[in-house]
């Protein structure tokens, strides 16, 4: 019999998945697109968006009526301090 | 002999580089907690941060030791000693604090994953003119062996974790613990000779030059 191994993920690392996903659009998406890049379901992705908007990491704006989220200039600096945390933590075996 | 003395306390030089490197991989550790808040980092940041408090008292009291033997009478050499022993013993309680908050971290980390007064043998005076066992009463050899068996975990903790990730900067991390690990076994055999002194500091101190070029090398990366 298989087990599956469900990985918990941090809140982090939730940004950074939206964020990354995000920046492997362009920098700009709507949010149907984010979905299978950050790996959640739209509530919860809608209530992280709005969390990154208000940390000023993501900027939302309307085109013909429909939600973009647009990576800012902090957005994209947190994901590369991000990167390097990560790569910190990992060659001390810590998980993020 | 003042010669000898004094290349003794040239290496204990070396010690303050390794202080200097364990408050920036501290600090690297600690910046690591405040953008992902994770438990795992905050131990590792106040371990090295404790480690490098510990190394820079040790390295004080040599420097101090150091330059106060050529000039107190010889009636007052007892409380020197007094001194010496008493910074040894927080400096190896603050190590072993600071392996033991290492240890703590891979525990909580293993854990996680399954889920999802020490008493000195030698002379209890310095002779001022020989200044010979004055560095052997830095290092307590009971306090040593803790120390090895922490660093003896941690270190196949993170050779594990190489094995498993492959990637350089894991690679630093394992030689880093593990020449840690091989400078206390160099202090154990003080016991027998001085000389294993030289080995021990330049062993801690490669390590901690492996954790800087790490840190160097994850401070480069791109997103």
């Amino acid at each position: 019999m298989r087990r599956e191994h469900k990985e918990y993920r941090s809140k982090t690392r939730i940004y950074c998945d939206i964020l990354n996903s995000l920046l492997k659009h362009g920098g700009k998406s709507g949010p149907t697109r984010l979905l299978s890049g950050a790996n959640l379901s739209y509530d919860r992705l809608m209530k992280h968006l709005n969390q990154l908007i208000e940390l000023g990491l993501v900027q939302e704006e309307k085109e013909n009526s429909e939600a973009i989220y647009k990576l800012t200039d902090k957005g994209r600096n947190f994901i590369l301090e991000f990167t390097k945390v990560e790569k910190f933590a990992e060659a001390f075996g810590i998980n993020i | 002999m003042q010669k000898s003395l004094d290349i003794r306390i040239l290496i204990f030089l070396l010690e303050l580089v390794s202080s200097i490197i364990s408050f920036i991989v501290g600090y690297y550790a600690l910046k690591a907690y405040r953008t992902t808040a994770t438990r795992g980092l905050l131990l590792l940041y106040l371990g090295f941060i404790v480690l490098g408090i510990g190394t820079l008292l040790r390295f004080t009291t040599a420097a101090y030791v150091g330059l106060i033997v050529r000039t107190i009478p010889p009636t007052t050499e007892h409380q020197l000693a007094g001194l010496i022993r008493l910074a040894a013993s927080i400096y190896m309680i603050t190590q072993l604090v600071a392996y033991g908050l290492f240890t703590i971290t891979y525990i909580l980390q293993a854990i996680n994953t399954s889920r999802t007064s020490p008493t000195v043998a030698q002379a209890a005076t310095i002779p001022a003119a020989t200044a010979g066992p004055f560095v052997q009463l830095f290092f307590i050899p009971q306090l040593e062996l803790i120390a090895i068996t922490l660093l003896g975990f941690i270190t196949i903790y993170t050779f594990t974790n190489w094995l498993i990730k492959k990637e350089t900067a894991a690679a630093l991390v394992t030689l880093g613990f593990g020449l840690m690990l091989l400078s206390h076994f160099f202090f154990l055999l003080m016991i027998n000779s001085e000389a294993f002194l030289f080995l021990g500091q330049i062993s801690q101190l490669a390590g901690f030059l492996c954790l800087l070029t790490m840190l160097a090398k994850v401070s480069k990366t791109n997103a």
